[in-house]
């Protein structure tokens, strides 16, 4: 909310300096946003009338304007605004004004017209941020005056008022708490109210929504332009003029923080009955719409319709117009839950709503009624009824709150002497009423946030200052648990992959709708809020095509990706953690000397998933977006996929050559501190290795030759590797040449050469015997 | 007087040091210790010599010997050392060394990486909570009635089943209460999201770093003192840190983070880092109430909770001018942070 420092002082004694004043809220948890100095402390800009007005003979954009600058001779003004007629006053800035933006008034032409000065809009003056068109001043205002006279110097604070504290939200309020920091007296309060009420006339059938409704009936006013300093007060922090009457309900609100509400008593049929909207009840606001009303919002009726939501915004039907003779003024008390369920459901949200939703002070409810009657009295005339009119009751004083100033120096971390304590709730306006062990506070009647001990603690440290109070060094020893282990293993898997060369990305867990490269189902938010946000991930594997095809346009021409994150599971929404893992391109980095060039295949694939955990095993699998499917199992479970994606999907995003991707699961048992790996005896004694080289059918797998090599298990055997593959027309049509090397060890001893032969040997045999290999020597 | 031997000795030494090659000194090796070679020579003479004279020369002629030996071995390693290295002599060393490509960690992982070792620092253990929560343990269970502004279609996601996405990783702390009884030491990373647009500050998507102490007489001393540690570790010994009270409905007092620092990019100004305060007792009593016992009694413990932003505080510690960056995972960004 915006703030005048003018409006504040009124209050209270303030420092001079702004930024001295937005610090000390700052720190008090009222955060100043922003600092702004206003008015027009500007020279040779004066008040000025347009007499005389006429079309621009060479421009059709601008006119002539004649203006009485009050000096005695009229002047001629070319000026290029429309929203003014003759006989208005406007801010006008002679020859050798500077305004503060920068601009320098001289007399010159515009398109061969003399112009001598400048008519202004309220930006071009620093007034606002209207730059529609001219300013346009009070009737009042005094021809030749000069416009600071108008508009006194100001500093307007941009404050950020939490949601607890409704109270700030006026100038009385906010005044009230800076009174409070800096131990100064409030200079003035609205003044009691002891105005006679009366209970007839207005009847409440929704006292739940709405407790307290009070109506003033004003006779005979005349409404119009408001004068110049009500205008300049609302408009200095952002409120538009309408009327008289508008704009005083308005001032109220801001100056008291009770909005209140003026009917035209003439369109009005009947008394006043607040209740419940009709489902479907159609109401035209103010605002120039027509809302559909809900049975759970709460409108004020005459006798034959809703003339107002309540607490929300009025009809435009009962709105008070220039025409208007007597009015209605209302003030009352509305729940908060009740009008933020309104004000959301029509999506409407006003001053009054905003304020009502975080709870107005009930004590302020008569006493702004009465502060707008008379100020109606004396700006717009008119008799006020003697009496208010009111139904309902104002809800009941906050409960008092029990304190312990033990337990106020447990909670800050410091003794804080309890007479400090006392001083500053007492500042905040409790009523210390035991003085017991266990102390007990009245809270005022605009503090509803204050409910519990730790309240009071939290207005404590508030005027205290946070800053005075010490960081203290406290640790507690804490036993590792299962989801540091997990990260872990997490962190382990990462830096590995990116040791790998493979580069680490996170995408988003919601995905567009049409991202579904991959056919898969997946949970859709209720209210998503853009295209791009509608749907929980159910793989990892849409996100990476999206790497990479945002890669491609990059111009990158060679992408090795992985994530790690969460995936939803549709329907139950179970999450699960996966790493995918996406090669495209060249193998290595960027065009160098000692690179080997060649393309990814599925063997980069496969060993950078197996950098990712242990006992997999791969097994041809069929599916529709891939040309080369892998199920990937671990322990005869499924646990992920892997393969080369088919052609059509590639060319949707331009990847030429093969596009490799994998998802694997890592929802699997995590061992506890005690896994982990165990010493195995070097072996003392020397090696004898032996090379196999075969010639097998093309479709013998790799792994059933390793099998066969393997079992029966020969116990000499101690470590098989595979080094070398090749097809060829040497070799014969549907056959390829393996390479293994068979490394034998006794642990206890030196091996001979003819033992090893006759291990191997048997091992030979099986080869021939169970795969038909034919072996080469 | 010099002994010929010495002479010889002189000799030869002279001439290995001068051999050119390895044929000139054989040639020189012949000539003194070949078997018709001049110190050789000596060796025979010794027959002829006194009983006296014999142990003297026999032992200047081993010292001879030996020190023609030795130089000729030394000029011999020389010059297979400069055949081999003549080979090698003509390769260019200022050639690039073979590349070892090692890919980069993302940004957000390594904010996370960096805060979990500080964290971990300070005792605190890893907790762990779902992505998709209920309504109580994103909002009752924190002190965050119904009609409270945050629990609406427009600030938060929905399922079509009345789950919703987690607006804060607060709800780990009530996970983690729920599942044990007090002293809790916990800190947790993941993802939250809200109905945001967007835009070069805002993501639908974002990153928190959660924190719960709860113990007997935890304070606000205690909180500030826990942060500030955090704040130096991360952003250097020259940042300062500040605390205003603000409001959140699970904590009271509560009090917003604030981190300036010279070392930072526009760290002239205070910046907001994190939303801290100490447990409210509502949030015990709720926890109490699902857990069926009174483990959270508030009179007996009491605790600090806070809310670091990674992307923000990532975006502040690298530089880097957009949260969006975070999501389009453009290489050329990535690998800024290898």
């Amino acid at each position: 909310m915006k703030f005048s420092v003018n409006w504040l002082r009124e209050f209270v004694d303030l420092p001079e300096n702004p930024e001295e004043i937005a610090d000390l809220l700052t720190r008090a948890g009222v955060e100043t946003q922003n600092i702004e100095t206003r008015g027009a402390k500007i020279d040779k800009v004066i008040v000025s009338q347009i007499t005389a007005s006429s079309r621009h003979p060479n421009a059709d954009r601008l006119t002539v304007c004649e203006v009485d600058d009050g000096s005695g001779t009229k002047r001629q003004i070319v000026c290029g605004a429309t929203n003014y007629k003759v006989g208005d006053k406007i801010p006008l800035a002679l020859p050798g004004a500077k305004l503060p933006n920068g601009t320098e008034i001289r007399k010159n032409k515009l398109r061969g017209v003399e112009s001598d000065g400048m008519l202004c809009s309220a930006i071009e003056l620093g007034l606002g941020s209207d730059a529609a068109g001219l300013l346009i001043l009070s009737p009042e205002a005094k021809i030749g005056a000069p416009i600071g006279d108008l508009f006194p110097a100001d500093t307007i604070l941009d404050v950020e008022i939490t949601p607890n504290r409704g109270d700030l939200l006026s100038h009385f309020g906010l005044a009230r708490e800076i009174a409070a920091l800096t131990e100064k007296k409030l200079k003035s309060t609205a003044r009691e109210s002891k105005i006679p009420v009366k209970k007839t006339g207005v009847t409440i059938a929704s006292t739940h929504e709405c407790p307290f409704f009070s109506a003033r009936k004003i006779d005979n006013v005349t409404v119009g332009p408001s004068p110049q300093w009500l205008r300049a007060k609302i408009e200095s922090v952002g409120t538009r003029s309408i009327n008289n009457i508008v704009d005083i309900s308005n001032f109220i609100m801001l100056e008291l923080g009770q909005p209140t509400h003026a009917f035209d008593a003439n369109k009005l049929k009947g008394g006043i009955n607040v209740r419940l909207a009709r489902d479907g009840e159609q109401f035209l606001a103010l605002d120039g719409k027509t809302y559909s009303l809900k049975s759970d919002s709460c409108v004020v009726a005459d006798q034959e319709r809703a003339v107002g939501i309540g607490g929300v915004m009025g009809g435009e039907e009962t709105a008070v117009t220039d025409s208007t003779k007597n009015i209605l003024l209302e003030a009352a008390y509305f729940l908060p839950a009740s009008i933020r369920r309104t004000a959301r459901e029509l999506g409407l949200p006003s001053d009054a709503s905003y304020r009502f939703e975080r709870g107005v002070d009930p004590e302020m409810v008569l006493r702004a009624s009465q502060r707008a009657t008379e100020l109606i009295q004396e700006i717009a005339g008119g008799t006020p009824a003697k009496e208010i009119t009111v139904a309902g009751k104002l809800p009941a004083n906050p409960a008092d709150v029990s304190f312990r100033y033990e337990k106020c120096d447990r909670v800050i971390g410091i003794a804080i002497k309890p007479k400090t304590v006392d001083e500053v709730l007492t500042r905040f306006g409790l009523k210390k009423i035991s003085a017991a062990e266990i102390t007990k506070w009245k809270i005022p009647s605009y503090r509803r946030d204050l409910q519990r001990d730790v309240d009071l603690i939290e207005e404590v440290v508030r005027a205290y200052g946070a800053e005075r109070i010490p960081g203290t060094d406290r640790s507690r020893f804490t036993p590792s648990s299962a989801a540091d282990r997990a990260h872990n293993l997490e962190s382990q898997m990462r830096e590995r992959l990116v040791a790998a060369g493979l580069n680490e990305v996170r995408t988003s867990k919601l995905l567009p709708g049409e991202r579904f490269a991959f056919g898969e189902k997946a949970i859709e938010l209720r209210n998503p809020l853009s295209e791009d946000h509608v749907a929980l991930r159910p793989s990892l594997l849409p996100g990476l095509l999206g790497v990479l095809d945002h890669n491609i346009r990059a111009g990158a021409e060679r992408v090795a990706i992985f994530e790690t994150g969460r995936v939803f599971e549709p329907p139950s929404g179970a999450e699960q953690k996966r790493v995918a893992i996406l090669l495209w391109g060249n193998v290595g980095g960027e065009v160098h000397w000692r690179n080997e060039k060649r393309r990814v295949d599925f063997f980069d694939l496969k060993g950078a998933i197996e950098l990712t955990r242990t006992g997999l095993s791969f097994r041809r699998d069929q599916h529709d977006k891939f040309a080369l499917a892998v199920k990937i199992t671990a322990d005869n479970q499924r646990v992920g996929l892997a393969g080369q994606l088919t052609n059509s999907l590639a060319s949707t995003i331009d990847a030429s050559g093969g596009v490799f991707v994998a998802e694997v699961s890592l929802d699997f048992p995590i061992g506890g501190l005690g896994s982990h790996a165990t010493f195995r005896e070097l072996g003392k004694f020397p090696a004898i290795s032996r090379d196999i080289a075969m010639i097998v059918a093309e479709d013998l797998t790799h792994e059933r030759i390793w099998e066969v090599i393997w079992h029966p298990t020969e116990p000499l055997l101690e470590r098989v590797e595979f080094f070398d593959l090749f097809a060829g027309t040497e070799i014969g049509e549907g056959k390829k040449s393996l390479a293994y090397r068979l490394t034998y060890r006794d642990r206890s001893r030196t091996l001979t050469s003819e033992e090893v032969n006759a291990v191997h040997a048997k091992i030979r045999e099986r080869l021939r015997s169970d795969l038909g290999a034919e072996l080469r020597e | 007087m010099t002994h010929p031997l010495e002479q010889l000795r002189d000799d030869a030494l002279r001439e290995i040091e001068a051999a050119s090659d390895e044929q000139a000194l054989e040639a020189a090796r012949v000539k003194y210790l070949g078997k018709s070679g001049s110190i050789s020579a000596w060796g025979e003479q010794m027959k002829t010599l006194t009983k006296e004279e014999k142990p003297v020369i026999g032992k200047l002629l081993n010292e001879v010997r030996n020190a023609v030996t030795a130089a000729i071995d030394t000029r011999n390693a020389q010059f297979r050392l400069q055949k081999e290295s003549g080979a090698l002599a003509r390769i260019d060393i200022s050639l690039p060394g073979t590349p070892h490509e090692i890919g980069a960690l993302h940004p957000l992982t390594q904010m996370w990486e960096r805060s979990i070792e500080i964290f971990r620092r300070m005792g605190f253990a890893l907790a762990d909570g779902p992505d998709i929560e209920d309504e109580w343990h994103c909002f009752d269970a924190l002190n965050t009635p119904p009609e409270h502004p945050a629990r609406n279609e427009q600030d938060t996601f929905y399922l079509p089943d009345g789950r919703l996405l987690r607006t804060h990783t607060s709800t780990v702390q009530i996970r983690t209460m729920q599942a044990a009884p007090p002293p809790i030491r916990v800190i947790a990373p993941g993802a939250a999201y809200r109905r945001d647009e967007l835009d070069a500050t805002h993501s639908p998507q974002f990153h928190q770093i959660e924190g719960l102490y709860v113990d007997e007489n935890v304070s606000v001393a205690d909180l500030k003192g826990a942060l500030e540690f955090f704040m130096l570790e991360l952003f250097g010994s020259e940042t300062e840190v500040q605390f205003r009270p603000h409001f959140f409905p699970f904590t009271e007092p509560s009090l917003e983070v604030y981190v300036k620092s010279k070392a930072l990019k526009g760290g002239e100004r205070w910046i907001e880092v994190a939303g801290s305060g100490v447990v409210h007792p509502a949030v015990f009593e709720q926890v109490n109430k699902a857990r069926g016992d009174k483990a959270y009694d508030p009179e007996k413990w009491s605790g600090y909770a806070f809310g670091l932003g990674m992307d923000r505080l990532a975006m502040i510690l690298f530089d880097i001018p957009d949260i969006r960056l975070f999501a389009q995972n453009d290489l050329r960004f990535l690998r800024q942070f290898a």
